[in-house]
């Protein structure tokens, strides 16, 4: 036998001896984290126990948003109630919607956008609201008494509301103007290279079609193609489709034009460097959206999460919220109690001739989304 | 007729080790090999390290450098969600790197050393896990859980981590498979055979021959598993609910107002914890080493 | 020399059936369900209705999703190319390395991937941007050469353009090699391991240089770990998306972020379940052929 062979045969016998070393080395690696991770998650302790008599458990799941909520408010509504929140997170509506497609895991409060309100609500996935249970709706401004999406508010109660616009820098901008029109992100070559677009397919084409004279709801097969010609021309000149952080795009200086929301914004505007950056809305009109608040069919405790909606549409709950996160708010008593600087904030709360101009977005079947979707599959594969 | 002799005996004469030139295949010390893997390594850490620089920036955006603070790692230590998603995420890996190893182990063995009917559907059914693209695995996980197979609700931890558990271990054995499979092609069948020679029974040469040879496989395919699973954020998920959030989940969802340092801070803090526990386990191999 | 399973029931019972059985249960049967979805249509928002209908993959071969396949495909090639060409002198280098080293070195290629993807990906972000590592690198170097060029009498260099690489298909690139590096390196790594020192020292007696016996001796006795190495390496890099999605440019899509528009977005399971198993089909007959060509060139070395 050649020498290796012979090495070979030598770690085998040792290999004899030292039995089964490997196996005993994964048990203790995996003992060592398994009592790491016992130790890490002893911090978020089992679920309630329902009480002797019956009743819910003092416990609430609640699907929210990043950064979507006042800094106490979770802290403050147990020391009112004696309800524990436990708040995980989403990132946008499409993963709510896929995850809750196939039944409820769990969760007693979730915060979808208006269309998905009509979705979810098509679709039988959210509990009627039991208005007597909500005074605090009064404290809703008029026009968000009742909704487009969702007629009588049978299903959802508004929590923010939000338009889109165009986001700036301003020091970048030729001849210091505005740029007041979806022109210059559209169908204009002026800022090419330094663009920024959502990349939300039917946001996209619908407020391509507003720029086009249209409304964003009822389009056309025809529509949709104009705009997505449109876009096709305009591609080269795009550096990126944003996933929501076109903000962060702009202060990075990545591009100095940028699809956004009114609320991301204005939560960069007043930070360090804010000064340099704008946001208006487009002369021509936009799409607004509305986060609302609902609770999915099949909610363990659904009278919590009624108490729950109630309490975060109270004024002084509703002004400390907005004080953190700094969006447009449908309710007047919080608004009410919110300093100047916020309410008179144009880019929070736009002038209202442009508001005039906006619209919300309706949910119009799966079919006209898959239209929406086609279309920007092909956008992005030219 | 061989040269080797010469080599050995001329290596051995060669003086002090440290200042003998590099041997034949000592490639590491050749300084084409050393470049190289510097240039790798400064490849792979370099974005790593700005990871950990920056979790110490004085700033929320934090894009630019704004001042040294440690208040993000206060704000990631106290944030009690944050630290019961990595402890889950921990959990599952382990957990899921166990099962794995054992199953990847016997899928190898038993694709490698027998015929039989229906082995190329076997083959191809094992490599299904890595082909399927991972967006289709969650949702066909969903679907299993929430109608086929029910995970009961409301279990005390840590059980209620078994669907996302089950879920990891599927999509990960085949990857130990298929490495163990690697290792195997080169494994002397004579070997085998001696061993049933002297005696030894199908078990016994199992572990006491098999095993032994497959060690760096195992080891190969543990890391891999263990990493994919860590990792994981698709899968995860669809099969997570609201008590078993993991660690990329909650990342991905805290994304959306970008990143800011605390998220670094966590990552940080899993980096340093996984070191550690890798460095524990290797002295305890090296002391099992110098004890045997 | 393989045995039939016969000759060693139990031992092949034992062997299988775990592994078998876990597989069956929870991956082939949810799979199966996604698999009768593809050929399904959507009836309202939630439900699908199982109709047998071949619309799906009727729409999945269409050119426009066939050609963004194609590119993915190519993407991914280059990606699994560029790995192995990285990959291959750093598993040689831990092979070769003196064996208390070899544990660190092998933690020190997986420790990268141990960071969270997301994390590891805004990371590179921060490498690659406008304003970000790299390019103040190359400004620094290049206002340095201005500076060397100006004291030569030459004239200043003209002012620096940032390199735009975030948002682009380099980018995209970039960063799935980074991703994907270690799980080219482990399975040659452990291919590498036990490899017949003895062959290479003959070749290297027998006056081959050691480039020659690199890719004469090394590479074909190492091909099982290539294999293998290519496989866990191109497939997922085929199915990437969270990658190109956040460093890709506006034509950077590739067939993974489409499929997971259609189960997120577009609400369409059925047509995202039928370019799913297209992708997997595809792959499957990439694999075979490889399989069947290595089979080949096998007899005929033989």
């Amino acid at each position: 036998m050649t020498q290796a062979d012979d090495k070979t045969v030598m770690d085998i016998l040792r290999g004899l001896k030292r039995g089964a070393s490997r196996r005993s080395l994964l048990q203790g690696l995996g003992a060592t984290g398994v009592a790491i991770g016992f130790g890490g998650a002893l911090a978020g302790c089992g679920p309630a126990q329902p009480p002797p008599g019956g009743g819910e458990a003092p416990t609430l799941n609640f699907y929210n948003w990043d950064t979507y909520i006042g800094e106490t408010t979770l802290a403050d509504f147990k020391a009112a109630t004696g309800v524990d929140v436990n708040m995980t997170l989403f990132a946008n509506n499409d993963e709510l919607f896929a995850k809750f497609k196939a039944g409820n895991q769990g969760y007693d409060v979730i915060v979808p956008s208006n269309e998905y309100v009509t979705r979810m609500a098509e679709a039988g996935l959210l509990l009627k609201l039991d208005q007597a249970k909500i005074p605090n709706k009064a404290n809703l401004l008029p026009e968000f008494q009742d909704a487009t999406f969702d007629p009588g508010r049978a299903y959802s109660m508004p929590y923010t509301w939000l338009v889109l616009g165009i986001g700036y820098r301003k020091s970048k901008m030729v001849g210091g103007a505005v740029p007041d029109s979806w022109r210059y992100l559209f169908d204009s070559r002026q800022y090419a290279g330094k663009i920024a677009l959502l990349s939300e397919s039917a946001d996209l084409i619908r407020l391509g079609a507003k720029y086009k004279g249209k409304s964003v709801n009822g389009l056309t097969p025809d529509d949709i193609k104009v705009v997505e010609e449109m876009l096709l021309k305009q591609k080269s000149a795009i550096k990126a489709f944003h996933d929501d952080n076109g903000q962060d795009l702009l202060v990075s200086r990545e591009v100095d034009i940028v699809l956004e929301y009114n609320g991301d914004m204005a939560q960069v505007i007043s930070e360090e460097g804010g000064e340099d950056i704008g946001f208006v809305v487009p002369k021509e009109g936009s799409l607004l959206n509305s986060d609302c608040l609902c609770i999915p069919a099949g909610a363990p405790r659904p009278d919590n999460a009624h108490k729950f909606i109630n309490y975060i549409l109270d004024g002084e709950v509703g002004a400390k919220i907005s004080q953190t996160i700094q969006y447009p708010t449908p309710n007047r008593a919080a608004r009410d109690r919110m300093p100047e600087s916020y309410k008179n904030n144009p880019v929070i709360f736009p002038p209202p001739e442009v508001l005039a101009k906006c619209e919300y977005g309706t949910f119009e079947g799966a079919e006209k989304s898959q239209m929406y979707e086609e279309a920007m599959t092909r956008i992005r594969a030219a | 007729m061989s040269a080797l002799p010469s080599l050995r005996i001329a290596k051995a004469a060669g003086g002090a080790p440290k200042a003998a030139p590099p041997g034949p295949l000592e490639y590491l010390r050749r300084w084409p090999l050393q470049v190289w893997l510097l240039g790798v390594t400064v490849f792979l850490y370099a974005p790593l390290l700005t990871l950990m620089a920056f979790s110490f920036n004085d700033s929320r955006r934090n894009i630019v450098w704004n001042g040294f603070t440690l208040k993000y790692y206060e704000k990631a230590l106290g944030n009690e969600s944050l630290i019961e998603a990595l402890g889950n995420s921990l959990t599952i890996a382990f957990v899921a790197t166990l099962i794995s190893v054992v199953l990847g182990a016997l899928a190898a063995v038993a694709l490698w050393r027998f015929r039989f009917p229906g082995k190329l559907a076997a083959e191809g059914a094992m490599t299904l896990p890595i082909v399927a693209p991972e967006i289709c695995m969650g949702v066909a996980m969903l679907v299993f859980f929430a109608r086929v197979l029910p995970w009961p609700s409301g279990l005390a931890w840590p059980f209620n981590l078994g669907a996302i558990i089950i879920a990891h271990v599927s999509f990960c054995f085949p990857f130990v498979a298929v490495v163990v499979r690697a290792r195997l092609a080169t494994f002397n069948r004579e070997l085998e055979e001696a061993a049933k020679d002297l005696g030894a029974s199908e078990w016994r040469t199992f572990v006491d021959v098999l095993i032994p040879h497959m060690r760096p496989a195992l080891i190969a395919g543990a890391l891999l598993a263990f990493t994919l699973s860590l990792d994981d954020f698709v899968i995860t998920f669809f099969t997570s609910g609201p008590d078993t959030v993991t660690f990329p989940v909650k990342v991905y969802s805290m994304v959306r107002f970008s990143v800011t340092p605390e998220v670094n801070a966590a990552s940080t803090l899993l980096i340093v914890v996984t070191v550690a526990l890798t460095a524990i386990a290797l002295r305890l191999q090296r002391l099992e080493k110098t004890i045997a | 020399m393989e045995h039939h399973w016969k000759q060693a029931k139990g031992a092949f019972a034992a062997a299988l059936a775990p592994p078998g059985l876990w597989l069956a249960l929870f991956f082939l049967l949810p799979l199966g369900a996604m698999w009768l979805y593809s050929f399904g249509e959507n009836a309202g928002l939630t439900e699908i209705a199982l109709s047998g209908t071949f619309a799906n993959y009727a729409r999945a071969l269409e050119p426009l999703y066939l050609g963004i396949f194609f590119k993915s495909l190519a993407v991914a090639a280059l990606v699994t190319g560029l790995c192995l060409l990285i990959g291959f002198p750093v598993a040689l280098a831990i092979t070769f390395a003196p064996d208390r080293w070899k544990p660190w070195l092998l933690l020190l290629i997986m420790l990268p991937f141990w960071t969270n993807l997301l994390i590891r990906t805004y990371a590179l972000i921060a490498v690659l941007r406008t304003e970000g590592y790299l390019n103040f690198t190359l400004e620094w170097l290049w206002n340095a050469g201005s500076w060397v060029t100006s004291t030569l009498g030459l004239g200043a260099l003209p002012p620096f353009e940032p390199l735009a690489l975030l948002h682009t298909t380099f980018a995209v690139v970039f960063g799935l090699v980074y991703v994907h590096l270690p799980f080219m390196v482990l399975p040659l790594y452990s291919a590498l391991d036990r490899m017949d020192r003895s062959l290479l020292e003959a070749s290297l007696d027998l006056g081959a240089g050691h480039l020659r016996t690199i890719f004469q001796v090394v590479v074909p006795l190492a091909g099982a770990g290539v294999v293998s190495g290519v496989i866990l390496t191109l497939i997922p890099a085929l199915g990437a998306y969270l990658t190109p999605d956040l460093l890709g440019g506006p034509d950077s899509q590739m067939i993974a972020n489409v499929i997971e528009r259609q189960f997120k977005r577009a609400n369409d399971w059925p047509f995202g379940a039928a370019l799913s198993f297209l992708l997997m089909y595809l792959t499957f007959i990439a694999i075979a052929l490889q399989s069947l060509a290595g089979r080949r060139t096998a007899g005929s070395r033989r």
